[in-house]
């Protein structure tokens, strides 16, 4: 039983390069230099849109659901129900002077931010938002997902060191050292996953889900590494109640103090378009991406549920994630920092580990509760 | 035609980017740029492996070196805030002995790539890269696998990891033998106590 999205390529004439799936085989298949060039001025300028766009929404939303959360209104003003608050913002970003401390590294001061807006853009890139919407489907995703953050954690560490400010330098070490230590957790849990579907490929892994999404399918181990990933990866996001690294009321705002204007803007930017790579990445490999909801037989409940396009599916679950991720910050304190390193490397890890292990039985064993 | 004469220009590009960070990671006073411009050389290499088709040995590069050895590099520079190479001015016994060795090196280097047939060259088609016949070869038992210098791998990194924790593991700070009260006395004493004052449990405190 496959999704009738995944059967129109198929009815498609060979050779056409709406055959493929992704706008990088698109733009491969092409003879034309020209149409090469313009898929990926079409890539450039979609990741371009969609960064700004990420950014905007998601700073309101954010604001609104904490001021619901707090029993406040939240901005109103700006527009009708506030919603060009972000535009006001990032004029005023804009317009700011951006100052680089004159004992910092000059260089490195101005590198960092660019560094860390890096990951988010790479990762937007080859997330499936739909069968037909994909920039970039690499055999290897799920390794190149996490190989990729390595160049986040050198933005926040270079940020923090080229400052030359011992806030900036605590707030760094601080984040280096805690998305270190939550990668391993985060990478236990995606490896469950790649047992299960038997591919790296993020596309894969949601054809992999048209069956029942993987975390219920998977048993208690698709939940356990469901769960596992939503923490390690709040916690990669430096995010309440994981924000030691930049905690206001101890170091004013850890590794990028001394930043201000656009590239402080730039780091905010990173964060928020990161947490919605990361709730995409959750949606993708846990929710079945854009998988409509299926329940065994019931074909009036299946078909009703196939009319609702792959991307609003895929919308809604990465909303849905996007919220929970926001309800986590708003509702608990923050962590301290030996609590932060017991929780990863006494209790995640070891639960990691033996989820990992029960997968592999799991899937030695066949023991899926739907047919394959 | 047009996409071999793109990859040609891509990997004299890359390979020009690559030659240019590495000697700018050898030569910046400034560890952390240097540094910077290390994890610069080796993510634009990982770009190398993609254009030959090795896109996991790309992924494992950016994967292992970035994430894990730079970063482990930047974190050590910046804990020892030796931001700056010290020793300026080697001796010049050092300078010539290091000359000599890096010239042997490239003649031998050179010696090596002038002297081996590489399979790509010769074989047709893209190397297979299918990360599932990697995993299978990786734990093949036969004489094409590569099981043994696989388990040795793990057994280095188990050795490591067990040596780091070693030396990192705090150690606990000698027992205070004089500060139990009662009977409980004599038994707190430490050995090195002992052996320093003659203290015999039982016999009490001096």
């Amino acid at each position: 039983m496959t999704h009738p999205m995944l059967a129109i390529p198929a009815a498609l004439p060979a050779g056409s390069p709406w055959g493929a799936q992704t706008l990088a085989e698109r733009a491969s298949a092409s003879q034309n230099l020209w149409v090469t060039a313009g898929y990926f001025l079409l890539a450039i300028v979609g990741v371009t849109v969609l960064l700004t766009l990420l950014g905007m929404v998601l700073i309101y939303v954010e604001r609104k659901v904490a001021a619901h959360f707090q029993c406040r209104i939240g901005p109103k003003r700006v527009g009708p129900f506030g919603i060009f608050q972000t535009i006001a913002d990032t004029l005023k970003l804009l317009f700011k002077e951006d100052f680089v401390p004159p004992q910092a590294d000059q260089v490195l001061h101005i590198l960092a931010p660019f560094l860390a807006l890096l990951v988010p853009v790479v990762l937007l890139a080859l997330i499936p938002y739909s069968p037909m919407t994909q920039i970039a489907d690499l055999n290897i995703g799920i390794l190149f997902v996490t190989a990729i953050g390595g160049f986040g954690v050198m933005g926040i560490l270079i940020a923090g060191w080229s400052s030359n400010n011992k806030w900036s330098m605590i707030g760094a070490m601080r984040a280096g050292a805690q998305i270190i230590s939550y990668e391993i957790s985060a990478t236990l849990a995606l490896l469950v996953i790649v047992l299960f579907s038997g591919t790296m490929s993020l596309s894969g892994i949601v054809h992999s889900q048209s069956e029942g999404w993987w975390v219920w399918r998977g048993h208690a181990a698709g939940f356990t590494a469901f769960i596992i990933y939503l923490i390690a990866s709040t916690a990669e996001l430096n995010r309440t109640p994981f924000d030691i690294p930049e905690g206001e009321s101890e170091l004013t705002a850890g590794f990028h103090t001394e930043y201000s204007g656009l590239r402080f803007a730039f780091f905010f930017l990173a964060e928020f378009i990161n947490m919605f790579t990361v709730s995409a990445l959750t949606a993708t490999l846990f929710l079945g991406g854009w998988m409509p909801f299926h329940v065994g037989d019931w074909a009036v409940l299946n078909g009703a549920m196939d009319a609702i396009p792959p991307g609003v599916w895929f919308l809604g679950k990465t909303s849905a994630v996007i919220f929970l991720i926001m309800w986590i910050r708003w509702t608990f304190p923050r962590l301290r920092v030996d609590q932060l390193m017991h929780l990863e490397w006494k209790v995640l890890l070891p639960i990691g580990i033996a989820n990992l292990l029960i997968a592999a039985v799991l899937v030695l064993t066949n023991f899926y509760p739907f047919p394959h | 035609m047009i996409s071999s004469a793109v990859y040609t220009v891509m990997f004299y590009g890359l390979s020009a980017a690559v030659i240019l960070l590495a000697v700018l990671a050898v030569n910046l006073r400034q560890l952390l740029r240097a540094a910077l411009a290390l994890m610069g050389m080796l993510s634009l290499s990982a770009g190398l492996y993609v254009l030959l088709h090795a896109e996991f040995l790309a992924g494992v590069q950016v994967l292992v070196y970035i994430g894990g050895i730079v970063v482990l590099i930047v974190f050590a520079i910046m804990l020892t805030r030796s931001s700056e190479l010290l020793e300026d001015h080697p001796r010049p016994l050092a300078q010539v002995l290091g000359a000599l060795l890096s010239m042997f090196f490239l003649f031998v280097a050179a010696l090596a790539l002038r002297d081996t047939r590489f399979p790509v060259q010769v074989q047709t088609g893209p190397p297979v890269d299918d990360v599932r016949q990697i995993g299978l070869l990786l734990l093949d038992r036969g004489a094409t696998g590569y099981l043994v210098p696989f388990e040795l791998l793990s057994l280095l990194l188990l050795v490591a990891i067990i040596g780091g924790t070693v030396i990192a593991r705090k150690v606990a700070p000698p027992k205070q033998p004089f500060t139990t009260g009662g009977d409980a006395r004599g038994e707190t004493i430490t050995e090195s106590a002992r052996t320093q004052r003659d203290i015999v449990p039982g016999e009490g405190a001096p």
